[in-house]
């Protein structure tokens, strides 16, 4: 996509100059003619060809609806945008905000999914089985 | 139902809401001088000026849609009418007369 954009962009302003420099040309030798058709249609057609350029290189929209947006991001992950910041960093996409509370650990697997919590019934059960067994471990 | 139990049920995420609109403003601010670019050169004046940057604007508009929003608006725009067919139009209008005056006056005077 970047080099759609990039290739529209420098066929219109190559476009869009000619045509600019042609009308101050036309204008400066028959100053109450009007403008040819040819100057016209470049004109015009340079202005859509950059348009379409300005807006296939602009970055892509992103989905407003939570549901949506958090299906694209489980889907997805942390990905590049294509972009580094000056100090080098990669800018990433957007991720899962709640990813610090460590819930998908507690998905099928065998911790509780919730970062520093401790089972206080496991605990005891396991204290009472190891009395019951003597008290060796 | 009322808009505000709509957005309890499905709520909408601001950082992408915001992202959107700059885009869309990113956009409208460079056509708009664009756009006066090319009506100062053709030699516009008064109200053909002005309906050429509605003109522009509106070709914008559907470029957006159709390779931006994937022709569905609803998904990226709380308002798509507000937000993206008439979002920043007005706010591009100044830029769009600076450079038309410009244009107007380095080609033709």
């Amino acid at each position: 996509m970047p080099l759609i954009g990039a290739t529209l962009n420098t066929m219109g302003l190559m476009f869009l100059t000619h045509a600019v420099y042609s009308t101050y040309e036309h204008t400066a030798t028959f100053p109450s003619a009007p403008l040819p058709l040819d100057i016209t249609i470049e004109l015009l057609f340079s202005t859509l060809v950059l348009s379409a350029g300005i807006v296939f290189s602009s970055p892509s929209l992103k989905p407003i609806q939570w549901a949506k947006w958090a299906g694209k991001i489980e889907r997805e992950g942390w990905q590049s945008e294509g972009r580094w910041t000056r100090e080098g960093e990669e800018v990433l996409s957007d991720g899962d905000p709640y990813a610090f509370l460590g819930l998908d650990g507690g998905i099928g697997g065998k911790g509780e999914g919730r970062r520093g919590f401790w089972d206080v019934r496991v605990k005891r059960k396991e204290y009472a089985e190891w009395v019951k067994t003597g008290g060796h471990s | 139902m009322n808009e505000e139990r709509e957005l309890a049920i499905n709520p909408i995420v601001q950082t992408s809401v915001q992202h959107n609109t700059q885009v869309v403003s990113n956009i409208r601010n460079l056509t708009a001088s664009l756009f006066g670019v090319a009506a100062g050169t053709l030699g516009l004046e008064s109200y053909p000026g002005f309906i050429f940057y509605l003109v522009g604007t509106l070709i914008v508009s559907s470029l957006v849609f159709a390779l931006r929003a994937d022709g569905k608006p609803a998904e990226y725009f709380h308002r798509p009418l507000g937000d993206l067919w008439g979002g920043d139009v007005f706010s591009g209008l100044s830029s769009f007369v600076l450079t038309w005056t410009l244009f107007y006056g380095l080609v033709r005077a």
